[in-house]
């Protein structure tokens, strides 16, 4: 445990190194293992990849898709159903404890989970009809988006003047500084926000991802929701946002036992592993590693993609 | 608002911590039946075996106690987690009489209702 105790470069750079390999070399290799094998491996890539995810603000999703697809020659259609599970691992693991420190906006999560669960609806009912090169193709321009997201400055809006749809809303909050007190904010531009999280949520009925990157450009950059409510109430909003759609899932047969039961566990582990690692350790040159990982697997899903290996 | 906070923290930890339970009992069952097994081939989509991919069907899977039962089982109550959340909120929400949001809890509650009994598959 020491070890994770600062950032750790070469953590990142092995994942590269894993995601870079094609996904026929994989293919060569998955049917030597046995279920055993196959089994500690899931586990333990899920458990970093929900500590990552913690860490990052990311979720599990995110890798869990790459780590299926291209290191282990997993079909998408299987990729996705585990992802979902991983998505709502990461968001209810951690999401406990941001709500009860009071950094999450309930009345704006709830809100705005009826555009993503509408979205959600809708991503999964698509997804039946995208092939799986598709898929990996708006995986990847997803994954860039993320990345440009990670790196971009992030600075916090001034006074916000609140519009007078979300005064009647109730959405107006406050949230806890260091110090103890409470800071209260205000919010706009409601229906600007809740058609892109209608987005958000039809990306993550495709792909089985949080998609955080949408939620947050919609609360950060349109709602001008402070930084650290939006990404909290994101993760707070991931779960049933996935649950939308991993019902369609699981009676579609995507949700395979094999795969979802070291993912759960491994995912969650990795995911309060990681919570508790954030208290302490600066995280500021790990996002940044991890999100030239993430394009150079990004890269990846897209040059395979539309090279239609999947 | 703090109780509010304070029973879905609860909900999300204890729902999460019992899926992951039940799914770890499924899970060393499968190891101890089919783990020297060669791994099955998931690089080409074939659905799982469709008896596990109902209520009905992974309920009386858990209760033979086979390992991918006991597996789904855990996946549901992890899928219950978020639900739950959702249907305190809204039992709270009617206790403040807080109408507006009452309602917002109840269209989010049956968007995924419907979504879950009507898709078309």
């Amino acid at each position: 445990m020491k070890q994770n105790a600062r950032p750790n470069p070469g953590r990142a750079a092995v994942f590269v190194l894993l995601a870079t390999a094609l996904p026929d070399a994989a293919r060569t290799f998955a049917p030597l293992m046995t279920v055993l094998t196959f089994t500690l491996i899931l586990l333990l890539g899920a458990y970093l990849a929900g500590l990552l995810g913690s860490l990052t603000g990311l979720g599990g999703g995110v890798i869990v898709i790459p780590l299926l697809t291209l290191c282990l020659g997993v079909d998408f259609q299987y990729a996705v159903g585990a992802a979902l599970v991983a998505s709502i691992a990461t968001s209810s693991g951690s999401g406990s404890a941001y709500v009860r420190e009071g950094m999450t906006n309930i009345r704006l999560g709830m809100f705005l989970e009826i555009a993503t669960c509408i979205g959600a609806a809708i991503g999964a009912f698509v997804a039946a009809y995208l092939n799986n090169n598709v898929i990996a193709v708006i995986f990847g321009l997803t994954l860039i988006l993320t990345a440009v997201n990670q790196l971009r400055r992030k600075a916090d809006h001034g006074a916000v003047q609140g519009s007078e749809a979300a005064r009647r809303l109730k959405l107006f909050g406050s949230y806890p500084l260091k110090d103890g007190t409470q800071q209260p904010y205000e919010l706009t531009n409601v229906a600007g926000g809740f058609s892109l999280m209608t987005v958000a949520g039809a990306l993550s009925g495709i792909l089985g991802i949080g998609s955080g990157v949408l939620k947050v450009l919609a609360m950060d950059t349109l709602m001008k929701v402070p930084f650290k409510v939006s990404t909290t109430t994101s993760n707070f909003m991931m779960g049933v946002t996935a649950v939308t759609s991993a019902v369609v899932y699981l009676q579609r047969g995507n949700i395979e036992p094999g795969i979802a039961f070291p993912i759960l566990v491994g995912v969650l582990a990795g995911a309060l592993t990681g919570a508790r690692l954030l208290k302490t350790l600066d995280v500021r040159l790990l996002r940044r590693i991890f999100s030239v990982a993430i394009l150079l697997v990004a890269a990846n899903m897209i040059w395979n993609g539309v090279a239609g290996k999947f | 608002m703090k109780d509010l906070r304070n029973t879905i923290g609860l909900t999300l930890r204890w729902g999460v911590l019992t899926a992951c339970a039940i799914a770890l009992v499924g899970g060393a069952a499968y190891l101890l039946h089919h783990g020297s097994e060669p791994a099955p081939d998931y690089s080409v989509f074939r659905g799982i075996n469709p008896e596990y991919t109902t209520l009905t069907g992974i309920f009386g899977g858990f209760f033979n106690f086979s390992p991918y039962g006991l597996i789904q089982a855990g996946v549901i109550a992890l899928l219950l987690t978020p639900i739950m959340r959702v249907v305190f909120s809204l039992i709270d929400f009617v206790g403040q009489h807080d109408w507006l949001y009452s309602a917002i809890t109840s269209a989010v509650l049956a968007i995924i209702f419907v979504n879950s009994v009507a898709s078309p598959v």
